[in-house]
């Protein structure tokens, strides 16, 4: 027969404790020498900043994630991930940090006006792109009568308002972030269920902003960088990866925190059967958005959409194969890993499964990203020498330090898990039927 | 304890046989405990009946996990290679060159759609998740009454009448007698100490069984009328019939509007008919001095062989046009070598501007000729075709009246003085004496091509063989002596 | 039996994060749940107000069998379609009845494996109204490809006279396969759902025939726990299959425009942005049919306020979702600077046509945001007349869609202006009249709750709480 649990923490550990003080200085320091050395092997800063700005979507990517899930949890008043949701909360914290991480993308563009990462901030990028066919092309789009579009797209596609739009969105999120954590910390001590309430009233306005601001920011930060490719799909898709990143987070976090004995009875094989299961349907998600992304573009055949997938699945320039290992790798191995039921409630296969996932999201950034680097250089695949892979994964290892340093320290003492939520009783009683 | 026994039929006749007994319960967690208790006495042949699923029964009851996932799985990675090797059969893929649309009996069909391949993965992507998704359900639906031995429409449960609540709101513990431990005194007692509110036996009645009388011949009359639609619409599979067809879209098939050369509404009366237009007729003319598309023919060396100042000059005389063009209708009846010397001073000698000689015209020009003209002159030039023999052959006999075709080697057509190309050219565009107008089925370019392929024929040196007077192994002789000229020539 | 309490008086809707609110009121037990849910159909005769709307949908339904003839006997010029609006009312209806037949798989699939329990006392009904959506759907295709006696081309038939097979490759050949299987799965789901129930029918009956065919229609189900252990599976099998299922028919009916290379059409949003339409207009439908139902049949115990308000919340996440997907849009048309896309854009909210496009933009996105106040969606008639709005729009963004892309296509020499004929319009409201039909004899003769469901998330059917 079943007994009910009550609505009680009685794990011995909640929170970091002395871990924190451990990891953090090794973390940031791992981190500190993990981007010198990148820097330093990459020998060129251009192709540093495409490798920062992977491994910075990385982690940003990861908490937008986060900060989703806690929303979307208040949103529809979900119980069942209660004890979970105390880990997505710090993480969506680490948003407020990460604006600090930005600089070194912003800095240069905005003060000295560095054009080698988002080309549009330069003049007369539109002609200077890198496939000399599609240059013809666009040559003769632009004749006498339509201005070049660079200076139609001006408007959008200049520092300042960039600059503008990031502070912004960084507002919107840390806000969000601070909002739900701080809310949620208080609620740790007085139990008070109206706060609960306050939550769940904010969570759906901030869900609208939110939405805005991911369909903004991923156009910014990852499609511009090929200024002339647009598709209206795009922030979708980054919303599905982002997603997906962060629940493969949230539940890796939470497997480490347990076997380093911390909330090790409040979280259960329940949970991650559920989390499992939301994992594979996000690998569905983010299949069905890449591949009708694809599909649309690749049917229609029209030049200004097509020369930017036709880049990426092109054998001899090596990136058609990273393409093919997105595919089979992020949707195909997971799709088929996943589907069992009991798969989804092993441990040692689902911290497995999330590494995987993850660097399967890092991967899919780098597709995203790093072939404008080599057609904005005409490398092809000779950028991607074996030093610069050690670079690459220098800058990967660096900016981990770095985000793992940032959540240590935003964690502190503070509990890992939601104490006196009014659906902590739901939560611990969660089964799955 | 409950006195209750409510069965409607006799406790035991002959008919009858004890399947085994139910107990009732009225709430969902005293029937879990009652399974608990059965399962630990030892019982395993039991089932509980209740209106929905109860969550923890399955343990209770030691059901084991369904494997009908399996089943599933099989299926739909079946319904992969289905869906797919669907796709690829019937538009036509290949395999090792060879295409599926030579196969039989049912060959796949090759769709030419805005130069796509014939079988591209993406594109073939939407369907075959829907045969995926489509089969799969099946297996599920199908699998699980499968699984459950459904539909079962005689059940020994229906009988008690205490069991319709079953769909309501009791529940129901039955140990069947086919379990070792089941005695109808021991297990009866078991269940009472268990909780149970009611407990009934259930008995089968064995006359169940067996199918009414008038079953079999009333299934075979209806089988037999089931087949009648099949038969019938492959008996008509390929049949005719002289009855005019039915008109299922009469506004297609008779439209609302004008046939050429037919008159115009009348607005008038009957009697007195009055059509729209004042020429009567339903076409219009073309609005003067407007050109059909492709018509514009204003390179008169290109579009009719002449001279330019000869062309202009003869234009300022009226239907200038006609005269030029149509030389041939003119000498029709004459002979030609009685015919006074006809003037052809007009015609040009060389090729027009916008056409160069070169291999690829000599080429084309080979192909044309020998698909065109090669069934009169032969393929040599030398008047001896296929279609000339046989009509030769029939006016010998007198049976057929035919001019025989000219040889091109006759020094007269050879003659660029006499003949010059542009002649040559007006020859085939509006055929000369018998020789019929070509210039409706062959292309300008092609005219001259031709041109070009038969001065190309004349300067072979090929002695000329009065036509007529070849036998026909001498002309098979020459033709094949033509085309291995040609052949060398062309490598 | 069940104590009867004016539902008025139990407020289900207070949001209170310590305590869920009961999703069953009036103190039912499960007898009461089976009474008050059988409760038309036990009844001797259907109600007045029944016969009389049955009399309504049969003559529209007359109305849509009389144009279906006229064009079949006269042929598809008898519409309103032009050149170059070859596709002009009958593909805006049939994706307008397709989205509506997105919210029941949408509620019995997705809403299941997200457990939202509330899905139970409504599932049944949204089911239903999927497949009687889908049919409506289809019909429209069907007529139009001209000559309907050979439907069967469509299909990978093996012929012999034809010697030809359907074109994988095409977008509407997609379609037939999405929504035949769309249609039928729909069907099986929706048929498996209710056996249990038609097994309780079975048992509730007193008439021979009802006897007969429930008994038959049942299957010989006897609510055996084996029994439920493989029936739960493959409902939650059926439910993992319908969830891809239901963004794929959508996303199909989108790539029927979207692969193309009409501005307008041509957009990658095109697949979430449809199947989010489609929830919303589904969504919208059911609450319009299920207020008046639930209120004929007697259920409002089981279809609580709850439920309608948790489905209009629903129903606004999605509409600002299209809300966004307007936007992302319009300005993506002016980012991507292609003149093309701009033009077709400023033309659906200025061209000829701006009045579709705003009756569009005021009943999706500003109408539904009514929702906010709890008032409006927690008082029923006022839902209703919000959700009617919500399809208005959503048709309308359909013939947006549609007619606004084609009549401004890239050759202004071909561009002109749809008029509907009479047949377009009498098509459109005779399909309700088939809708309608269908559904208030499902009212009748089928269960129109899921009683197994719902008593199993009752308080005592979980056992544990």
């Amino acid at each position: 027969m079943h007994s009910t649990r009550p609505a009680k923490i009685t794990s011995p550990i909640v929170n970091l404790g002395e871990l924190q003080s451990r990891l953090t200085p090794l973390a940031l320091i791992v981190g500190a020498v993990g981007l010198v050395a990148s820097l330093v092997l990459a020998f060129n800063f251009q192709r540093f900043s495409f490798i920062y700005l992977v491994n910075f979507a990385f982690c940003l990517t990861m908490c937008i994630g986060c900060l989703f899930f806690v929303t979307i949890s208040h949103l529809t008043r979900a119980g069942w991930n209660v004890t979970l949701r105390r880990i997505a909360e710090l993480y969506a914290m680490c948003l407020v940090p990460l604006a600090i991480l930005f600089l070194p993308i912003l800095l240069p563009l905005l003060f000295i006006g560095y054009d080698g990462l988002y080309t549009w901030s330069a003049g007369g990028w539109s002609v200077h792109t890198g496939d000399a066919e599609l240059r013809t092309q666009l040559q003769n789009l632009a004749h006498d009568k339509l201005p070049p579009l660079e200076q139609l797209k001006a408007a959008y596609l200049n520092s300042g308002f960039f600059a503008i739009r990031w502070v912004v969105y960084f507002c919107i999120w840390g806000t969000m972030g601070w909002f739900f954590l701080s809310r949620s910390l208080k609620q740790d001590q007085s139990g008070d269920k109206h706060l609960t309430s306050k939550m769940q009233a904010f969570s759906a306005p901030a869900m609208i902003v939110f939405a805005v601001s991911i369909v903004f920011s991923s156009m910014d930060l990852l499609m511009s960088l090929e200024a002339l490719w647009f598709s209206t799909m795009f922030p979708v898709y980054f919303f599905a990866g982002s997603v997906l990143s962060a629940l493969a987070l949230i539940t890796l976090t939470s497997l480490l925190l347990q076997r380093t004995g911390r909330i090790t009875d409040e979280v259960t094989t329940e949970h991650y059967h559920d989390m499992g299961k939301l994992m594979f349907g996000f690998v569905i998600f983010w299949g069905y958005i890449a591949f009708s992304q694809f599909m649309l573009i690749w049917y229609a055949n029209i030049p200004e959409e097509t020369f930017w997938f036709r880049y990426r699945i092109d054998w001899t320039n090596g990136w058609g194969l990273l393409s093919l290992v997105l595919l089979v790798g992020h949707l195909f191995i997971p799709f088929l890993a996943m589907m069992g039921r009991t798969m989804r409630r092993n441990r040692t296969f689902l911290f497995g499964a999330c590494i995987w996932l993850l660097v399967m999201h890092w991967i899919d950034l780098y597709w995203l990203v790093m072939p404008q680097y080599s057609r904005a250089t005409m490398e092809g695949t000779s950028a991607m020498g074996f030093i610069s892979i050690i670079s690459d994964l220098a800058c990967l290892i660096g900016m981990l330090g770095l985000f793992f340093g940032i959540f240590c320290l935003i964690t502190r003492d503070k509990p890992l898990v939601a104490m006196q939520d009014p659906r902590l009783g739901e939560a611990l009683n969660h089964e799955v039927h | 304890m409950s006195n209750e026994t409510e069965n409607q039929t006799a406790a035991s006749t002959e008919d009858q046989e004890l399947v085994g007994l139910l107990a009732q319960f009225d709430d969902p967690d005293s029937l879990i405990a009652a399974c608990n208790n059965a399962r630990e006495a030892g019982y395993k042949k039991m089932d509980a009946y209740t209106p929905f699923p109860v969550h923890g029964i399955d343990p209770a009851l030691g059901i084991k996990r369904s494997f009908l996932p399996f089943i599933v799985l099989s299926v739909a990675l079946g319904a992969v290679v289905i869906g797919l090797g669907m796709q690829w059969y019937t538009n036509g893929g290949s395999i090792g060159g060879k295409s599926t649309d030579s196969f039989w009996p049912f060959p796949g069909y090759k769709f030419q759609i805005s130069g796509k391949p014939y079988f591209s993965l993406p594109a073939n992507i939407p369907v075959t998740f829907e045969v995926i998704v489509l089969s799969s359900a099946f297996a599920t639906f199908f699998g699980m009454w499968i699984i459950n031995r459904l539909p079962r429409l005689s059940n020994p449960l229906h009988r008690v009448s205490r069991f319709k609540r079953v769909t309501n709101d009791k529940f129901f513990l039955m140990l069947e007698k086919k379990d070792e431990l089941f005695s109808e005194t021991e297990s009866r007692a078991q269940l009472d100490s268990w909780g149970a509110v009611a407990i009934e036996e259930v008995n089968q009645d064995l006359t169940d069984t067996k199918l009414p009388a008038w079953f079999t011949p009333l299934a075979f009359v209806g089988a037999l009328l089931l087949m009648l639609p099949p038969v019938a619409i492959f008996g008509a599979y390929g049949a005719n019939s002289r009855k005019p067809r039915l008109h299922v879209v009469p506004d297609m098939d008779w439209q609302h509007k004008f046939k050429t050369q037919v008159l115009s509404p009348n607005v008038g009366t009957k009697d007195n008919v009055d059509y729209l237009f004042i020429d009567d007729r339903a076409m219009r003319q073309p609005v003067e001095g407007s050109v059909a598309f492709g018509s514009m023919m204003d390179d008169s060396e290109m579009f009719y062989g002449i001279k330019k100042d000869a062309f202009e000059a003869s234009m300022l005389a009226k239907d200038a046009r006609f005269q030029l063009a149509s030389t041939s209708s003119e000498d029709k009846d004459g002979d030609d070598a009685a015919a006074p010397a006809e003037d052809v001073s007009q015609w040009i000698t060389g090729f027009p501007e916008g056409f160069e000689v070169n291999q690829a015209a000599l080429d084309r020009g080979q192909q044309r000729f020998n698909i065109y003209c090669a069934v009169c002159h032969g393929y040599a030039g030398n008047g001896d075709g296929l279609v000339n023999r046989r009509a030769l052959a029939l006016a010998a006999n007198g049976k057929a009246k035919w001019t025989a075709a000219k040889s091109l080697h006759d020094p007269v057509v050879k003659d660029a003085a006499k003949n010059p190309t542009g002649r040559i050219f007006d020859t085939i565009t509006n055929g000369r004496n018998t020789m019929g107008p070509y210039g409706a089925q062959i292309p300008v370019e092609d005219r001259w091509a031709i041109v070009a392929y038969i001065k190309a024929l004349q300067e072979t040196g090929i002695e000329p063989v009065a036509a007529g007077e070849s036998t026909d192994a001498e002309a098979d002789t020459d033709a094949q002596a033509a085309t291995k000229t040609e052949d060398a020539k062309k490598e | 039996m069940a104590t009867t309490v004016d539902p008025k008086q139990l407020d289900n809707t207070l949001d209170d994060p310590a305590e869920r609110s009961p999703l069953v009121t009036g103190g039912l037990d499960y007898e009461g749940v089976t009474d008050a849910a059988a409760g038309v159909w036990d009844a001797d005769r259907p109600p007045l107000l029944w016969w009389g709307l049955l009399a309504v949908a049969l003559s529209l339904l007359g109305l849509l069998g009389a144009c279906v003839n006229h064009l079949l006997m006269s042929g598809t010029g008898v519409w309103g379609n032009n050149n170059p609006v070859y596709w002009g009312w009958p593909i805006v209806n049939f994706v307008f009845w397709v989205g509506i037949g997105h919210a029941g798989t949408l509620i019995s699939a997705i809403l299941f494996l997200f457990r939202q329990n509330w899905r139970t006392s409504i599932n049944r009904a949204a089911e239903a109204m999927t497949i009687f959506a889908v049919v409506c759907a289809g019909l429209f295709p069907g007529v139009h490809i001209g000559r309907v006696w050979v439907f069967y081309w469509l299909f990978p038939i093996p012929t012999e006279h034809l010697a030809m097979w359907p074109n994988f490759r095409s977008p509407l050949l997609w379609d037939v396969f999405a929504v035949s299987t769309y249609a039928t799965v729909s069907l099986l789901f929706w048929y498996m759902g209710m056996v249990p129930d038609i097994a309780t029918f079975r048992d509730r009956t007193r008439s021979k025939i009802g006897k007969f065919i429930y008994g038959i229609l049942s299957l010989g189900w006897t609510g055996s726990s084996r029994a439920w252990h493989h029936y739960e599976i493959a409902y939650t099998i059926l439910a993992a299959l319908a969830t891809p299922l239901v963004l794929s028919v959508h996303t199909i009916v989108s790539f029927d425009f979207a692969v193309s290379q009409l501005p307008g059409w041509h957009t990658t949003i095109f697949p979430p942005y449809f199947v989010a339409g489609a929830i919303f207009s589904g969504f919208a439908m059911v609450v319009t049919l299920l207020v008046p139902a639930r209120k004929i049949c007697g259920v409002e115990n089981l279809i609580t306020i709850r439920h309608l308000e948790n489905m209009n919340k629903i129903i606004m996440a999605t509409g600002l979702m299209v809300g966004t997907a307007y936007g992302i849009e319009f300005f993506m048309a002016w980012y991507s600077g292609v003149e093309f896309e701009k033009f077709a854009l400023s033309n659906r909210a200025f061209g000829n046509y701006w009045w579709a496009y705003w009756i569009m933009v005021s009943c999706n996105v500003l109408i539904p945001q009514l929702f906010w106040i709890k008032w409006c969606r927690t008082t029923p008639w006022f839902m209703v007349i919000v959700c009617i709005f919500v399809n208005i729009g959503m048709w309308f963004e359909r013939f947006v869609i549609t007619i606004t892309s084609l009549s401004r296509d890239f050759l202004p020499s071909s561009w002109a202006y749809f008029h509907p004929t009479w047949v377009d319009l009498s098509m459109l409201v005779g399909s309700f009249g088939l809708f309608f039909t269908l559904f208030l004899l499902f009212c009748r003769f089928l269960p129109i709750i899921a009683m197994a469901e719902v008593k199993s998330i009752m308080p005592h059917g979980d056992g544990h709480h």
